[in-house]
């Protein structure tokens, strides 16, 4: 960030003596009735041919950059900054303007950010990248972040410091690609099982799943009874499953017998509550090649739920743990907005 | 610029032949040159300062690449595969960018201003260059936010992939399960392998090359 600025490094000349300089700012043409706009952009260097057009547009003098050989033009800078920022599935424009360049999404998946290195690149001088949050899903050509060099000219140490340090934590922000998870799922609860209520849940997991690009291969509607559960457990992973999903039954009822049915399943690891409301009852587990979600009732009933913030990760290869699931507590709580407005608010944005 | 007959029998020579798409090609790429402010394409120092966005890879491109000199090795020309007869000519100095879409209806109109002429190709081809600007194109004027790893010049951006070692340029490499891959091994490819030997094994049998 910019704690103390270089005097800007201009100097008037006549305009005749201009060619081989660098501009300090756009120039504006105005064509009576016909156009406006910049004909020579900041950061021109003027060649023979432009005088005369120069001295057209009433430009006898102009001002431009005398740069040291310590110091470095904004978008010269910029284009730097966000090279070494931009990790795979991020690109940025060719043309930075003000001395400023949008890092955006080239493919649609999980943005990811290190936040600590961010930081200390944001503690360097005259330099600057904000960011939007953690773990977001993201769509193509999305805006993710967006730096700048500061002022007008910055100098050479401070850019290759800020520059180092982004390509040391290679890459600060990046995007995960989404693989296409193929998921079975178990819909739990005598209710449903005798058809007394209808499941609803179906709908709403294939909704969000094929969302983000996941197939949902087979379901089934199964008793709150734990061998059955257990043995359909048994069942999904024998077979080409990447997630396997149960809903209902989460709860500390005597019916609700799913947590102990996935347990009993035998995986390597199995995680029970999360830092997240909706969402505390959920569970969590993987074995070598499978993973598998337990979701709790609320997800019936909240439209977005813990289900919505782990699912991405998931998708993006990866394996949220029981720290990670405690690191959601801070902002972990849905405020039940109307119109909600998710993602765009502070749900899950730990 | 040449005048559209001299570019024309060029673009046909290059293509190898001459077809109604090279006219539509070549009309729309002195339109193009021209609403975005460039004289001569081809040569220094204008020819560093056109990008084309073609949306067909079909005979107007061959016609489109002649007469304004981009080309896919010159990262001046770029394929956008959408089946559309369009292209957007774009300045990378003024950021001026113009989208020309051939109209369906010229298809129908060559009769009318070709009347005398029966054969259909051959009628369009006359047709195609006797017809009006408004009749033949829409134009639309457009912005395109070149990225700075789809820019001409050297090559600036290079990842090695985790899986098979392969370098990646110009930030086409993805993120998958937290290896950075190329495309073929991330999401497949558009070939299948017809033998299972590595490099090394070919190079074995190949006869060598100095």
């Amino acid at each position: 960030m910019c704690q103390k600025t270089a005097p800007p490094s201009f100097k008037t000349i006549p305009v005749e003596k201009a060619v081989g300089t660098t501009l300090a700012h756009d120039m504006t043409e105005i064509i009576p009735g016909k156009s406006k706009g910049p004909v020579f952009k900041k950061g021109y260097k003027v060649k023979s041919e432009d005088v005369c057009r120069l001295m057209r547009m009433g430009k006898n003098n102009l001002y431009v950059l005398d740069l040291k050989e310590s110091q470095v033009h904004e978008d010269d800078a910029v284009y730097e900054l966000a090279s070494s920022l931009s990790g795979p599935g991020v690109q940025f424009s060719g043309n930075p303007k003000e001395g400023k360049l949008e890092l955006r999404a080239t493919y649609p998946g999980l943005f990811k950010v290190n936040i600590d290195a961010l930081i200390d690149f944001n503690m360097i001088e005259d330099v600057m990248c904000a960011s939007i949050h953690n773990n977001r899903v993201v769509m193509k050509n999305q805006a993710l972040a967006a730096t700048r060099a500061i002022p007008l000219v910055i100098e050479k140490k401070e850019l290759e410091k800020a520059v180092k340090t982004a390509r040391d934590h290679y890459p600060i922000v990046s995007v995960k690609l989404f693989s296409p998870l193929k998921i079975r799922l178990i819909i739990t609860g005598n209710e449903v099982y005798k058809g007394l209520v209808q499941d609803r849940f179906q709908a709403i997991v294939e909704k969000k799943a094929t969302a983000l690009g996941a197939v949902v291969k087979e379901s089934i509607i199964l008793p709150d009874d734990r061998e059955t559960i257990t043995r359909q457990v048994k069942s999904y992973l024998k077979k080409d499953t990447d997630l396997i999903i149960t809903t209902g039954g989460m709860s500390v009822d005597p019916d609700d017998v799913t947590r102990a049915s996935i347990e009993k399943a035998g995986f390597d690891e199995v995680h029970y509550s999360s830092a997240v409301l909706p969402g505390a009852m959920f569970l969590l587990g993987y074995n070598k090649t499978t993973s598998i979600m337990g979701l709790p009732a609320c997800g019936l009933y909240h439209k977005i739920t813990i289900f919505d913030l782990i699912l991405p990760r998931l998708m993006a290869g990866e394996r949220p743990g029981k720290r990670d699931l405690a690191k959601l507590c801070h902002g972990g709580l849905c405020q039940n907005c109307t119109p909600c407005r998710f993602p765009a608010c502070p749900f899950g944005k730990s | 610029m040449q005048n559209f007959e001299t570019l024309l029998r060029g673009s046909a020579k290059a293509h190898g032949h001459l077809c109604p798409g090279q006219v539509v090609g070549v009309r729309m790429a002195m339109l193009g040159c021209d609403l975005i402010g460039l004289d001569e394409p081809k040569n220094l120092p204008q020819i560093k300062k056109i990008i084309v966005y073609v949306e067909m890879d079909r005979c107007a491109t061959d016609a489109i690449s002649f007469v304004t000199g981009v080309k896919l090795g010159r990262r001046s020309l770029k394929f956008v595969d959408n089946g559309i007869m369009a292209a957007t000519f774009v300045n990378l100095d003024t950021q001026k960018a113009f989208r020309i879409v051939s109209t369906e209806e010229s298809r129908d109109l060559a009769a009318v201003y070709a009347p005398e002429i029966i054969d259909k190709s051959q009628q369009q081809l006359e047709g195609y260059k006797r017809m009006s600007i408004e009749d033949l194109f829409t134009i639309e004027e457009v912005f395109v936010d070149v990225p700075a790893c789809d820019m001409p010049g050297p090559t600036r951006f290079k990842a090695v992939c985790a899986r098979c070692h392969t370098v990646v340029r110009d930030k086409r490499e993805v993120l998958k399960n937290n290896e950075i891959l190329c495309r073929p091994c991330a999401v497949g490819t558009y070939y299948q392998p017809v033998r299972k030997k590595g490099r090394k094994d070919v190079s074995k049998n190949s006869p060598a090359v100095f």
